[in-house]
C-alpha cells in the first residue's frame, strides 16, 4: 500500500493577540491509501489545526507534511489551491452548500476551479458522485436548502468525491446530525473506504471511531497511540477530572 | 474558472438577491442618465448654434478695417491678390428700408451683395432660385428675401418668387428665397446686387463688410494673421491707431469664432457633466456598499470556494465581475433613460419658451446629440466605476482566510 499522508513532527504556532499559541507540538502521523483514519480530541486539543494543515488550508510552522509524496509544507497560495482542488475533497459539520444552487451545481463546484475536468465531463461525473452517495435523481435539481440535514451531507460528501481526490477529509461530518442519519453518512463513509478511497475523520465523537480502520488521539497538540490515551484517561479519572 | 463558469456565478449571485441588486443598479441608471442626459443635450445645444449662425462655412473669413477713406472694390482685388489662400474674397454693404406689398410692410435690412457671397456663407436657397453672377454684377432690380421676411410680408402659404416688394419709391421682383441666417445678417433681409444698393439704398459707394472664403485646407489662424498684416502694411494702419480710433483692422475666421463658442460651451458642459457626476459618485458608492455587504454575507462561501480549491484570482474575478455587471446593465438602462429624458426635456423647453427663441420662424427646437465619444464614455464610465468601486470589496473577498472563512458565523 502507498502512504497517501505521511506527516512527521508538525508544529504550528498561532500569533494571536493575547500572544503565541503552539497549537501543534510535533504531530507525526501515516495514513496508507484505503485507510479510514479517526482524529479523537476533545475540543481545544488542536485537531481542528491539524485538520487545516491536512487539508492545505493552513502551513504548518514546522516539520513536514507530504501529501501523495509531494511537500506541500512550503507551497504557495495558488498552489495550495491548486492542491485542493485535485487531491482533496473536503466535508464540514456544517455541510457548506450553497443554498441558492442546485443539488447537480453544488456537486459540480469543485470542477469550476478544477483544471483538468473538460467541462462536457462534469455532469457525469456529479450525477457518479450523486449516485454514489444514494442521492435520488428527483432531488438532483432540487435546491439544497430544500434537503434533510443527512441528504446534505450526503451531497456534500458526493461533492467531495466529484474531483476523485486523494484524500477524503471530513471536519465533524455527523455532528449536525441525529444518531439514525449519523449512522447512515457513516457507513458511507466505510463503505467509500472499503471502496479504495482514503478517508480521515476528525471527531471527539467515540462512537464515530467505530466504523474507523484506525484511532488517533490528539491531546495538547500532540499524537497520542490508543495505549498512551488509555494512560492519560486513566490518569484523569484517578484524579476525578474525567469527564467525557 | 472558465468565462461561462463566471458569467454563472455572476448571474446567480446577483439574481439570489433581487432587490438590493435591483436597487444598487437604480443608483447607477439615475447618475448614469443624468450624465447622458446633460451631454446630448449640451451637444445638441452646440449643433443647433452652428448650424443657425451659419459656423459650419469655416471657410469664412470675416475682414474689417478702415483707414478714414471707403472701401471699393478695387481695394477687395488688392487683398486677394496680396494674402495668398483665398478663393474669393467679397464684399457687401447693407442699409435699411420698409419692404412693402400692396397690403404688407415691414421693417428690414438691406444687404448689397456681390458675387460669391451666398456659397461663402453658405446659405441655403428655400424657394426660387439665387442672384445670378450678371445680376450681381449689374444694378439688376432682383432681390432675395430671406424666409423669415417672405413670411411676413406674403404669409405661410404664398410663395413670393415672382412677386415684386417695394423698398423706397423702387419694385424689386423677388427671385428667391432663403433661409434665414441669424449670424450675419438680421432677421427679415433682403438681398440685391451690390450696384443696385449702392444707388437705390445707401448712396454709398464703399464696402461695409469684406469676406474672404479660403482656399480649401488652408490654415485659417495663419491666413487671418497674413491678412490683418497685409491690410496694415498696406492700408497704413498702424496696431496703435485701433486704440487711438485713427483706424482698425479686425480679421477673424468662423473657425475661431466656433472655437470660442466650442470653449464656453465645453466648460458649461463640464460643469452640468460634474453636477450629474455627483449622482453618478453616489451610485458608486452604492455599489461600494453593496459589495461589501455581499463579502461579509458570504465569507462562509468563500472560504468553501477557496477550500474546493478556487484560487485568489477566481475570488477577485467573480465579486469584481457582480459590480462591473451591476454597472454594465445601470449604464444600458441610463444610457436609454439619458438619451428619453434629453429628449423630453428639449421638448419641454422648446415648448415653453414657445416662439421666443425661433430663429428660422420656427421654435428653436434643440435636436439632443449622442455622439460615439459619449456612447464610448458612457461605457468606459460604467465599467471603470465597477471596477473602481468593485475592486476593494473584490480585493477584501480574495485575501480572506480560508480557514477563519469557514469559521466563521
Amino acid at each position: 500500500m502507498s502512504r497517501v499522508l505521511d506527516v512527521v513532527n508538525l508544529h504550528r504556532i498561532y500569533e494571536t493577540k493575547a500572544g503565541l499559541t503552539h497549537a501543534l507540538r510535533g504531530v507525526s502521523l501515516v495514513v496508507e491509501r484505503g485507510e479510514f483514519l479517526c482524529i479523537m480530541g476533545p475540543s481545544g486539543s488542536g485537531k481542528s489545526t491539524l485538520m487545516n494543515v491536512l487539508g492545505c488550508l493552513d502551513r504548518p510552522t514546522s516539520g513536514t507534511y507530504r501529501l501523495e509524496g509531494l511537500d506541500v509544507a512550503t507551497l504557495s497560495d495558488d498552489d495550495l489551491a491548486e492542491i485542493r482542488s485535485s487531491r482533496i475533497g473536503f466535508v464540514f459539520q456544517s455541510f457548506n452548500l450553497l443554498t441558492r444552487a442546485t443539488v447537480l451545481r453544488n456537486v459540480m463546484l469543485p470542477l469550476v476551479y478544477s483544471s483538468t475536468c473538460p467541462k462536457s465531463e462534469r455532469l457525469e461525473r456529479a450525477v457518479r458522485a450523486l449516485v454514489a452517495v444514494n442521492i435520488p435523481e428527483e432531488l438532483f435539481d432540487h435546491r439544497s436548502n430544500e434537503l434533510s440535514g443527512g441528504q446534505m451531507q450526503r451531497v456534500a460528501i458526493a461533492r467531495a468525491l466529484v474531483n476523485d481526490p486523494a484524500l477524503i477529509l471530513a471536519d465533524e461530518p455527523t455532528g449536525n446530525l441525529d444518531s439514525a442519519t449519523s449512522e447512515r453518512v457513516l457507513s458511507l463513509f466505510r463503505k467509500l473506504a472499503d471502496a479504495g478511497k482514503t478517508v480521515v475523520l476528525i471527531t471527539h465523537d467515540p462512537e464515530v471511531a467505530m466504523y474507523a480502520d484506525r484511532t488517533i488521539y490528539i491531546r495538547d497538540g500532540k499524537s497520542l497511540t490508543a495505549e498512551e490515551e488509555q494512560a492519560h484517561v486513566a490518569a484523569l479519572q484517578a484524579r476525578g477530572q474525567y469527564a467525557n | 474558472m472558465r468565462i461561462s463558469d463566471l458569467l454563472y456565478e455572476t448571474w446567480s449571485a446577483l439574481m439570489a438577491n433581487k432587490g438590493r441588486t435591483m436597487l444598487t443598479i437604480l443608483g447607477i441608471v439615475i447618475g448614469i442618465s443624468a450624465v447622458i442626459a446633460m451631454t446630448s443635450l449640451i451637444d445638441g445645444v452646440k449643433n443647433s448654434l452652428v448650424s443657425q449662425l451659419g459656423l459650419d462655412q469655416s471657410r469664412v473669413v470675416y475682414i474689417y478695417y478702415w483707414n478714414g477713406s471707403e472701401t471699393r472694390a478695387e481695394d477687395l482685388t488688392t487683398i486677394q491678390e496680396g494674402v495668398e489662400g483665398y478663393e474669393f474674397i467679397t464684399g457687401m454693404q447693407s442699409g435699411y428700408g420698409k419692404a412693402s406689398t400692396d397690403v404688407k410692410q415691414a421693417d428690414t435690412s438691406v444687404m448689397g451683395v456681390s458675387k460669391g457671397f451666398f456659397s461663402a456663407l453658405g446659405m441655403k436657397l428655400t424657394d426660387g432660385r439665387m442672384l445670378t453672377d450678371a445680376e450681381l454684377n449689374s444694378d439688376a432690380m432682383v432681390v432675395v428675401i430671406d424666409s423669415s421676411l417672405a413670411r411676413s410680408l406674403f404669409g405661410e402659404d404664398v410663395s413670393p418668387v415672382g412677386e415684386q416688394i417695394e423698398i423706397g419709391n423702387d419694385r424689386y421682383s423677388v427671385i428667391g428665397v432663403v433661409e434665414a441666417s441669424s449670424m450675419f445678417a438680421s432677421q427679415g433681409t433682403v438681398y440685391m446686387p451690390w450696384q443696385t444698393c449702392s444707388i437705390r439704398v445707401t448712396g454709398s459707394t464703399s464696402f461695409d463688410q469684406i469676406v474672404g472664403y479660403a482656399l480649401e485646407g488652408e490654415d485659417m489662424e495663419s491666413l487671418v494673421q497674413r491678412t490683418e498684416s497685409f491690410i496694415r502694411q498696406r492700408f497704413n494702419i498702424a496696431e496703435e491707431d485701433d486704440t487711438e480710433g485713427q483706424g482698425y483692422v479686425y480679421v477673424q475666421s468662423i473657425a475661431s469664432i466656433q472655437e470660442e463658442l466650442n470653449t464656453t460651451l465645453l466648460s458649461f458642459q463640464m460643469l452640468m457633466t460634474a453636477v450629474a457626476g455627483i449622482s453618478l459618485l453616489v451610485g458608486g458608492i452604492g455599489i461600494m456598499n453593496m459589495m461589501l455587504t455581499n463579502v461579509t454575507e458570504r465569507i462562509r462561501e468563500i472560504g468553501l470556494r477557496k477550500a474546493l480549491g478556487a484560487h485568489r484570482s477566481d475570488i477577485t474575478a467573480q465579486f469584481l465581475m457582480e459590480s462591473v455587471a451591476i454597472c454594465l446593465v445601470g449604464g444600458i438602462i441610463g444610457f436609454l433613460l439619458g438619451v428619453a429624458a434629453a429628449w423630453v426635456l428639449a421638448a419641454a423647453s422648446a415648448g415653453a419658451l414657445g416662439g421666443m427663441v425661433s430663429v428660422n420662424g420656427e421654435s428653436a427646437a434643440v435636436t439632443p446629440y449622442v455622439s460615439g465619444t459619449t456612447v464610448l464614455t458612457a461605457i468606459g464610465i460604467c465599467a471603470g466605476i465597477g471596477v473602481l468601486f468593485g475592486f476593494w470589496p473584490a480585493y477584501r473577498a480574495a485575501k480572506l482566510d480560508p480557514v477563519e472563512s469557514l469559521r466563521h458565523q
